[in-house]
């Protein structure tokens, strides 16, 4: 295929593309259907097509043209968050489905206070350096304003030295925004083991024995979440749970009351603080994915009809 | 400051990593930061694996000196780390028994006492799956009928008496299943119906992760800091 | 209460009870099975036999201690069919407990039965923090994340290291997890540097990476204790996968029945429960 004909069929690529996506998603900021965009998306997918076949080991060019499409994607994932935040700021209102985890927090928190039993809250098992853990950081934040608030006892027992810095910052600012200074107690946020089950054998322990009304399960959790979430339910403690780890999922669904899948722990913050530019980033988060499931459609679409080369040489992996 | 200062170092740190991934290493410095602050990680890396020793040791030793309930406990951790340490951290030339070698105490108390501590703990999972799956496999609806059905089928197809099991379906029903049901079963459960699911879950957790990073990145996510 | 109702709140110590009686009972009456194997466990096999002799293989001990029931039969078969085929392998570990002493056990072991020398034909590098520094940088140069073997040995003076420099050298990557630590080797390794990578997992996170062999990101999968006896089966070296089929196929049918039995009470609880109100 020559220059003006490639560049053609490009054209019209994008053109298909940007058509897809208004058809799809109504929402689609006004700017996509500007020429300008359309013909600088024709270009960008020129030059990787073109650069496809270089290889970039030996390739003397300063720009690592093989990874346009990584750079296309993070430039296109920015823009959808920043541009919903500004939209949140503005006061635009934005509409969050209901995630049925998160709102049982609360009504969790209350059964504790009725019951006069403490509420156990777990970040997670790994390091303050994964994000699962720093997800489950701030929903500690939003859970310890609420446990503030209705005076609910609040343990929460940590596996690394990290994390026990982390969270108890976080805990003390929540009771200190709640006005509640006096309630706070250095010893809420315990360091317990450094080691997997050994961690997990403790947090059974204080499971059978102190009988937390609701357990709350935030972060990264591995082969220790049947354990906690078992004995948690022998211990007759509501339980609530969220990972982004698909081979813990069917665990936490079997034993718990409500289950986070994925996404929904990093929402979290965002669904529970309310705030609009939180908001905002999850809109940004979600155009993405209606971008990507377009692309799917797109791609299965070519591929089945037998001319979805051209269309998967764009997503090689970098 | 206090504020302020780790807000512009997440900032410039996860900008610069990002850039550098777009470079070329041979031609331009910036794409070799990359590499580097990676070899730095490691190093950086080795030294929290060290503040994670002293934090337990202080902890410990903390519960012990003001004799907290079950300081006996916190006395049994800080000898283990110490009798397993001290050992494995001097040079094996002063005696086989030192060192990470095969035949030292390291290597004796990691076999005999860690190895098969870890593994009788996680052997317990068996018996609290069979408990979870006898409460939580109920066909309460349509839905929960449809978790119970593929488990059962998956949890057969994957011993050889299920699998024979199975077999004898599609050898004595072959009008109604036309193929090998155990290769059915891979086909459309394991690498059928599971695949899409999973790549939907890893795209969504994926996503979510990269909308978080951005967000600490931008200093709009604080809460790690303490600032709720 | 009524009987089905009794059922179906059973006590969780019977069921443990039943369990511990299932995992016993093969050990008295030992079971062997026909085990049959999986397209993706046949695929790892035939990537790692079409290898030619010498060629360079890195096998991870990427595991914990608590998993070696599904993990170690699988890294001992592999040892076995690269010994057997004249590869050399380089284990590493990115698990800081026991990792390098798990990998030094295995391959010590069974180099002594193959007559394979340390430093030509296997070298153990050992752990290193970070993994995903570890990953990225072994791309460039192994030797500036690992400048000495697990044992201190300089990398400059093993024979086999002299020739592998970085994954260029290695044909192809076994990794044996129990954690994530695959889908970097995917992301990082494969992705990037396009060697080929098989992996052998937990059972429980096996359904995960399906979805890496359907994208030809992986070659070959290996789930939980039946795929190691799959791939014992296949570089036919008997091990304890093979043996420990017996006790799984009891405990599954066992948590089948009372799965059965369990709904069996749930509905004539739900019926008895309606007449009475009726």
């Amino acid at each position: 295929m020559n220059g003006l004909a490639q560049f053609t069929a490009l054209n019209r690529l994008s053109l298909d593309l940007t058509t897809g996506l208004q058809a799809v998603y109504s929402a689609v900021p006004e700017i996509l259907k500007h020429l300008k965009i359309r013909f600088l998306l024709t270009t960008a997918l020129a030059v990787v097509l073109d650069y496809q076949l270089v290889d970039a080991a030996t390739s003397d060019s300063l720009f690592r043209v093989d990874r346009i499409n990584a750079l296309v994607t993070v430039v296109l994932f920015s823009i959808a968050i920043l541009l919903y935040t500004k939209w949140a700021k503005q006061g635009k209102s934005l509409f969050v489905r209901k995630i049925a985890g998160l709102d049982a927090v609360e009504e969790a928190v209350g059964r504790a206070t009725e019951m006069g039993r403490p509420v156990l809250f777990i970040p997670g098992i790994q390091e303050i350096d994964e994000i699962e853990t720093i997800a489950g950081i701030s929903i500690l934040g939003r859970v310890a304003k609420i446990t503030a608030q209705y005076d609910t006892p609040l343990v929460v027992p940590v596996r690394y030295p990290m994390v026990l810095a982390a969270g108890q910052e976080v805990v003390e600012q929540a009771y200190v925004e709640m006005g509640r200074r006096d309630s706070y107690n250095k010893d809420i946020v315990r360091f317990v083991a450094g080691e997997q089950f050994a961690f997990a054998a403790t947090v059974n322990g204080m499971m059978m024995r102190d009988r937390p009304a609701a357990n709350i399960y935030m972060g990264a959790f591995f082969a220790e979440s049947l354990l906690l979430a078992e004995t948690g339910n022998a211990a007759g403690s509501i339980q609530i749970a969220g990972t982004a780890r698909p081979e813990q999922l069917p665990f936490f669904i079997a034993a718990c009351d409500y289950t986070l899948m994925g996404e929904e722990l990093y929402a979290a913050s965002a669904y529970l603080s309310r705030e609009p530019i939180m908001l905002g980033g999850l809109k940004g988060q979600d155009l993405m994915k209606v971008i990507i499931v377009a692309l799917i459609i797109i791609g299965v679409i070519l591929m089945t009809l037998g001319s979805g080369e051209l269309y998967r040489s764009l997503f090689e992996a970098v | 400051m206090r504020t302020i200062v780790p807000v512009i170092i997440a900032f410039l740190s996860g900008f610069v990593m990002v850039i550098s991934f777009f470079f070329n290493p041979d031609r331009a410095f910036i794409g070799r930061i990359e590499s580097e602050v990676l070899v730095w990680v490691t190093i950086v890396g080795g030294f929290t694996l060290l503040l994670g020793v002293v934090s337990i040791t202080r902890v410990n030793w903390h519960a012990v000196q003001s004799k907290k309930e079950g300081w006996v406990y916190n006395l049994l951790t800080l000898l283990s780390i110490f009798v397993m340490a001290i050992p494995a951290i001097l040079p094996s030339s002063w005696s086989p028994l030192l060192g990470r070698a095969t035949g030292s105490i390291y290597d004796w108390l990691f076999f005999h006492v860690d190895y098969t501590m870890m593994a009788t703990m996680f052997a317990m999972l068996a018996f609290y799956i069979a408990s979870a799956a006898y409460r939580a496999f109920r066909a309460r609806n349509p839905e929960a009928t449809l978790l119970l059905i593929t488990a059962t089928l998956v949890m057969l197809w994957r011993i050889p008496m299920g699998e024979a099991f199975l077999r004898l379906f599609s050898d004595n029903l072959p009008w109604l299943f036309s193929d090998n049901l155990p290769d059915k079963i891979n086909t459309y459960i394991m690498s059928g119906a599971n695949v899409a699911v999973q790549r939907g879950i890893l795209i969504g957790a994926a996503l979510g992760a990269a909308s978080m990073s951005l967000r600490i990145m931008l200093g709009i996510e604080r809460t790690y800091m303490g600032k709720g | 209460m009524n009987f089905w109702e009794k059922v179906g709140a059973l006590d969780r110590r019977w069921i443990y009870l039943l369990v511990a009686l299932s995992v016993i009972f093969p050990l008295i009456v030992p079971m062997s099975f026909k085990i049959s194997i999986t397209p993706e466990a046949q695929q790892l096999y035939e990537a790692v036999d079409s290898l030619p002799d010498s060629s360079v293989v890195m096998l991870t001990f990427d595991y914990y201690p608590s998993t070696v029931a599904e993990t170690e039969p699988m890294a001992i078969a592999a040892l076995h069919h690269l010994f057997r085929k004249n590869c050399k392998a380089i284990t590493l570990s990115t698990v800081p407990l026991g990792g390098p002493s798990m990998a030094e056990r295995v391959t010590r072991t069974l180099a002594k039965e193959y007559h394979k020398v340390y430093g030509i034909d296997f070298v153990n590098l050992g752990y290193k923090a970070n993994y995903v520094a570890v990953l990225k940088g072994m791309g460039t140069s192994i030797e500036s994340i690992y400048p000495t073997d697990n044992s201190g040995t300089p990398l400059s003076k093993l024979a086999l290291m002299k020739k592998v420099k970085n994954y260029n050298d290695i044909s192809f990557i076994f990794v044996v997890a129990d954690n994530d630590i695959v889908t970097y080797w995917i992301s990082i390794v494969n992705a990037q540097y396009g060697t080929p990578v098989g992996a052998g997992v937990t059972a429980v996170s096996a359904p995960k990476y399906y979805a890496f062999i359907s994208s030809g990101q992986m070659t070959g999968l290996l789930g939980g204790m039946k795929g190691a006896a799959e791939y014992e089966l296949l570089v036919r070296a008997q091990g304890m996968a093979e043996k420990g089929m017996g006790m799984q196929s009891v405990v599954h049918l066992m948590i089948i029945l009372m799965v059965i039995m369990g709904n069996i009470a749930f509905f004539a609880a739900r019926w008895a429960q309606k007449g009475r109100s009726e």
